[in-house]
């Protein structure tokens, strides 16, 4: 079980918390005129990458507020979280720090215990 | 096998006898034995029959570790598959040995051995694929049930748990030599400390087995008494023992559960087990290694056992298991069980090693010199026979000749295996040692330090500097400890994995996984078949898939996989080790959360009223709601929901409405928000009116719908559905937090603060003037659909008129305190206008009758509101609202869409059921084109008939057709689609 840490009331237990899925997807603005292509796209599509992700999470049995984090989707590590008015932080700023079990094929399950 | 009880030590005594039944028979024990221990001192080793063949089983370790001796305590809510080599005995325990019938010595089922050949690997995949599809159902399966398998599930079982969470630094894993050792560096330091040992005594090697002689020149056992009173006494570190850690998550997050009745039995409302939640900074693995065993012909039958467990019962339980038991090795580990055994004044009937004389160590080479023991270099055994138990082996000695060898014991040493499971599932990575011939941890994942045989260091050399070295980042203090060893060699091993048994055939006998009955047979057959990636092995053959994961025999399996393909092991790879360790029950996991924990019960205020007036309940969600009233105990639940509708129809009822959720909203945005959130306008409404309103998902699908109270344009109050409440506040509050923070405004739910009550029928406003004497309930006064805020002998309340029965109608808001009074007053003064309660079932028929939808039974996130006939309720002019833009969508505009009508059968005598198609044809002719299908479906007395809603596609050009609803008989029954409204279709009763 992860630990998130709430930029409202600190590291508090998973089971307290709700994925809200991909982070800074722009809702089109309603009083302009929206494409089908591009409404489609806000509806019903996401990124799902393996690696860093903008996730955004509420702290449902908790302060109930929504907050977005980064996390790498491949060890499920939430590397920051931040409150929703603040700025995205840069994906490379954290690249040193991504430690997947090494040899793990760049797509894939991460089913591996040993070397390749 | 005849066993001796050699001489008490600090765990066994011999005074303190316990007795236990063992299949119906009374055996005696001591007091500290457990099953294993205890029955091989009554000379029992037949104590089981294998899973798929029924092969006789006996107890092949002393541990954990254990495939054969599984059974069932019967003492214990009859609690299956419990390792005997781990479960203590007390006083009275009953044991029963499992997968037998009749009896243990004469199993029925033993007949699968004969059977064998059909049992191969793969055999479950091409029953169940093949061409014998048939057999499997009528023959295999019946057969396979009643034969295959462990213990019997437990009756009643009561077993009671709970949890308890640690927050520390650090989590020794492990209380053997290098764990009390990590431990006593850790000894009055700042850091919080957790030491775990699975046993109840701490010491692990050092109490099981002779392998060290002194430790600070000190007998061990002098040694370990005062380390471990150092350790209790230091405050900062704390001891559990019997606690398993059986899972090892991300962030260092451990799960263990701890036996809380350890040699007693349990007692029954007591907690038995607690399962340990760990949060840990540091997790240091000393949890020691597991040895192998070795495959050859009937390498299964009782009697053959593991060297180091032989010695861990000398050295543990003050017995050894044989008195002259023959020893095979490929490795130096089993020269300490030569040691302990001539210490012992005992001997072994012959030493079997594969390796050379040169390889073979020469203090052991001197100790079997002088005992004279008998000894085979470079010898091998092909096989091991007798009836239910060992009885003779057949050694190939290095000149190729077969000697034929009587024993009642054969121990077995195929090296040994870092015990890596809580490694690998940390996400640790793992190296093949081609000398040590066995996986060992290499890259951590999280903060894991591995130390000791854990780590791979079979040998004593690097205690000290190895532990102060990966240690290093603690202020702890440096260690600097003495060691002597009884046999001191350097770990030595030669690569084998199995013997080839004398006939091609008998490979079928040369068991590779004890639990799971698979042999090195089914290993050359799967690889045979294509099946040579390690991951599809194991899946074909069941390899290392029992509740033991292989732990003795999968690093085997490999070493035999990768000579077959002629590979290195570590380009065959390894399967994963999953958690739990061990077999974790569901109990457990579950802790309080169980029985009436298991899920919140919501009641509303008027709930105990219910009880007393006949309610039968139904579950919406977590609340508890009356389905319907019996009036007595031989009304049926179609006559109760007949007579309750009747009544709303003619007199007047009142339903318990607490339960709809309701959610406040304030701010001086609330109106610019409500509007975005709802696709009705609320802009041109008035204050102190209503709305019924519709909530879309971004897709433009019905999510929910309720009534929305306009207070001011700064205050609304709206309901949800009873299962939609907490969706809708989190929705409104995702919104207002993520889309349209600029928008000042709050929202709060008040489901609980205030019952509800919806009274409706014609005799309604009668009731209400008697009820709220000082209220004018005239329709000038009080018009449909508006609400007003009074106040009842001292409590305010809400007055909504409002109807979803198609009746005249009024909700009554109330706060829940106060609810239960009020309650009681309206139903003694509606009593002369016929007033009744009634339930969700004929509140269902009701608003059906009047085409009013619920979300979630005629929807089902498909569903828009054009699709529902609703398309008024969108505020065309408003620029955005949730889901707007999905409304206009080509998929969302297409015309043959599934669409919301009426069916009504056309012989009004035919009944109608929920979840029938629709379809056009009368016969019934595959492919059949399905339109669509009934959501709802009812009997109406007030019509006289069944009729039902129903979506289907293109539906409402449709309505005035015919059209067949297909049933379960295959056969169709001819309706009529009609508009979804078969009751007052002007609502001159709503608005009267
Ligand atoms: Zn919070």
């Amino acid at each position: 079980m992860l630990i998130i840490n709430c930029p409202y009331c600190g590291p508090r237990d998973q089971s307290e918390f709700s994925n809200g899925g991909e982070a800074h997807v722009k809702r089109p603005d309603g009083s302009k005129e929206i494409g089908d292509r591009e409404w489609g796209e806000y509806v019903f599509i996401r990124a799902n990458p393996k690696g860093l992700f903008y996730e955004r999470w509420v702290h449902t049995h908790g302060c109930r507020k929504w907050f977005n984090c980064v996390r790498d989707t491949s060890t499920d590590e939430i590397l920051v979280t931040y409150k929703l008015d603040e700025k995205k932080p840069n994906l490379n700023n954290f690249k040193s720090v991504v430690k997947t079990p090494s040899g793990e094929p760049e797509v894939g399950s991460g089913n591996f215990t040993v070397e390749k | 096998m005849k066993s001796i009880n050699l001489k008490e030590n600090q765990f066994i005594q011999f005074h303190q006898k316990i007795s236990f039944k063992f299949d119906g028979v009374k055996y005696f024990g001591y007091k500290g034995d457990t099953i294993a221990s205890a029955l091989l001192r009554n000379n029992i080793n037949l104590v089981g029959r294998s899973f798929k063949y029924h092969r006789p089983r006996g107890i092949y370790t002393c541990g954990i570790e254990e495939p054969n001796a599984l059974v069932q305590i019967i003492s214990e809510y009859s609690e299956p598959n419990t390792r005997a080599t781990i479960k203590k005995i007390y006083e009275g325990m009953e044991i029963e040995s499992q997968n037998r019938w009749p009896s243990l010595e004469n199993d029925f089922g033993s007949i699968n051995n004969l059977f064998s050949p059909i049992f191969t690997a793969g055999f479950y995949y091409k029953t169940f694929m093949g061409p014998h599809k048939k057999f499997w159902k009528n023959l295999y399966e019946p057969l396979i049930r009643r034969a295959a398998g462990l213990g019997k599930p437990p009756k009643d079982f009561k077993g009671i748990s709970n949890h308890i969470h640690h927050n520390v630094d650090v989590t020794i894993i492990g209380g053997g030599l290098n764990g009390l050792l990590v431990a006593k560096s850790f000894i009055n330091t700042n850091y919080d400390v957790l030491l775990i040992d699975f046993d109840d005594q701490l010491g692990g090697i050092i109490n099981n087995s002779n392998k060290i002689s002194l430790i600070d020149n000190k007998e061990p056992k002098d040694w370990l008494k005062e380390t471990i009173q150092e350790i209790e006494d230091s405050k900062n570190i704390k001891i559990l023992k019997n606690t398993l850690v059986t899972t090892y998550n991300y962030i260092n997050h451990l799960i263990a559960i701890e036996d809380r009745f350890v040699g007693s039995k349990q007692i029954e409302g007591k907690v038995n087990s607690t399962l340990h939640k760990i949060r840990t900074g540091h997790t240091i693995l000393c949890n020691g290694h597991i040895e192998r065993f070795l495959s050859f012909q009937n390498n299964d039958l009782p009697g053959i056992m593991l060297s180091s467990s032989f010695e861990k019962y000398m050295c543990r339980y003050g017995l050894a298991p044989s008195k002259e038991p023959v020893i095979f090795s490929n490795n130096s580990n089993s020269n300490s069980l030569v040691f302990s055994l001539i210490k012992a004044g005992l001997k072994p009937k012959a030493y079997i090693d594969s390796r050379s004389g040169e390889e073979i160590e020469p203090n052991l080479f001197d100790l079997i010199r002088i005992n004279d023991v008998p000894l085979y270099t470079n010898s091998q055994i092909k096989g091991a026979f007798g009836n239910k138990k060992i009885e003779k082996i057949l050694v190939e000695d290095s000149s190729g000749a077969l000697n034929e060898i009587k024993c009642d014991c054969l121990c077995l040493s195929g090296g040994i295996n870092p015990d890596v499971h809580l490694f690998t599932q940390s996400k640790g990575l793992l190296d093949w040692d081609e000398k040590d011939l066995t996986y060992k941890p290499s890259k951590p994942f999280q903060p894991t330090i591995t130390l000791g045989s854990a780590s791979g260091q079979f040998n004593f050399d690097n205690l000290n500097s190895d532990i102060n070295k990966k240690l290093k980042t603690f202020k702890v203090k440096q260690l600097d400890v003495k060691l002597e060893l009884n046999t001191n060699t350097k770990y030595n091993i030669e690569k084998l994995w199995e013997v080839s048994p004398q006939k091609k055939s008998l490979w079928a006998k040369s068991f590779i996984d004890l639990q799971n009955d698979v042999t090195t047979k089914d290993i050359r057959q799967a690889i045979t078949e294509g099946f040579d990636r390690i991951e599809h092995l194991k899946r074909y053959t069941t390899n290392s898939m029992g509740t033991d994961q292989g732990k003795i025999s999968s690093i085997n399996a490999l070493g035999i996989v990768s000579d077959l393909l002629d590979k290195k092991v570590n380009e065959v790879g390894t399967t994963i080790y999953r958690p739990p360790y061990a077999p974790l029950s569901f109990s457990a996991i579950a802790g309080r959360n169980c029985y009436e924990f298991y899920d919140p019960e919501r009641k509303s205020p008027i709930h105990s009223w219910h009880l007393k007036n006949g309610a039968i309940f139904e579950d919406v969600g977590q609340w508890k709601r009356p389905w319907y009233f019996q009036i007595n105990k031989e009304e049926s639940m179609h006559d109760a929901v007949q007579r309750e509708s009747k009544n709303v129809r003619e007199n007047a009822g009142i339903l318990d409405g607490s339960t709809l959720g309701k959610i406040e909203i304030k701010g001086e945005d609330a109106l610019e928000f409500m509007n975005l959130i709802y696709t009705n306008s609320f802009t041109k409404m008035k204050q102190g009116s209503a709305r019924y309103a519709l909530m879309l998902g971004e897709d433009g699908m019905v999510k929910d719908d309720g009534i929305i109270c306009k207070i001011s344009d700064q205050h609304f109050i709206a309901t949800t559905t009873t299962g939609g409440a907490a969706t809708v506040l989190g929705c409104m509050e995702e919104y207002a937090q993520t889309e349209w923070p600029n928008l000042k405004v709050f929202m709060n739910s008040i489901t609980e603060q205030y019952a509800t009550f919806n009274i409706s029928g014609p005799n309604t406003r009668e009731i209400m003037k008697k009820a709220f004497p000082n209220i004018n309930f005239s329709n000038e006064e009080f018009p449909f659909m508006t609400f007003q805020f009074h106040e009842f002998n001292g409590v305010p309340i809400r007055i909504l008129r409002a109807s979803f029965t198609g009746e005249l109608g009024y909700e009554i808001y109330i706060p829940s305190n106060s609810a239960p009074k009020i309650w009681d007053n309206i139903q003694s003064l509606g009593k002369e206008f016929g007033l009744a309660p009634y339930g969700t079932e004929a509140m269902h028929l009701l608003r059906a009758e009047k085409g009013y939808i619920i979300v979630g039974q005629d929807t089902d996130g498909s569903i828009t509101p054009i699709d529902l006939g609703l398309s008024w309720m969108i505020g065309k002019s408003k620029k955005d609202f949730l889901g707007k833009r999905s409304l206009t969508r080509s998929d969302t505009i297409r015309e043959d869409r599934k669409q919301l009508v009426g069916i009504i059968p056309s012989n009004k005598a035919d009944k109608l059921e929920e979840g029938q198609h629709i379809i056009l044809d009368k016969e019934i002719k595959s492919p059949v084109p399905m339109l669509g299908h009934i959501t709802s479906c009812y009997h109406s007395s007030t019509l006289g008939h069944d009729f039902a809603l129903a979506v289907i596609k293109n539906g409402h050009s449709m309505i005035g057709t015919k059209a067949y609803a297909s049933t379960s008989s295959m056969s169709t029954t001819g309706v009529d689609i009609v508009k979804p409204v078969f009751y007052d279709e002007d609502n001159k009763r709503l608005v009267s």
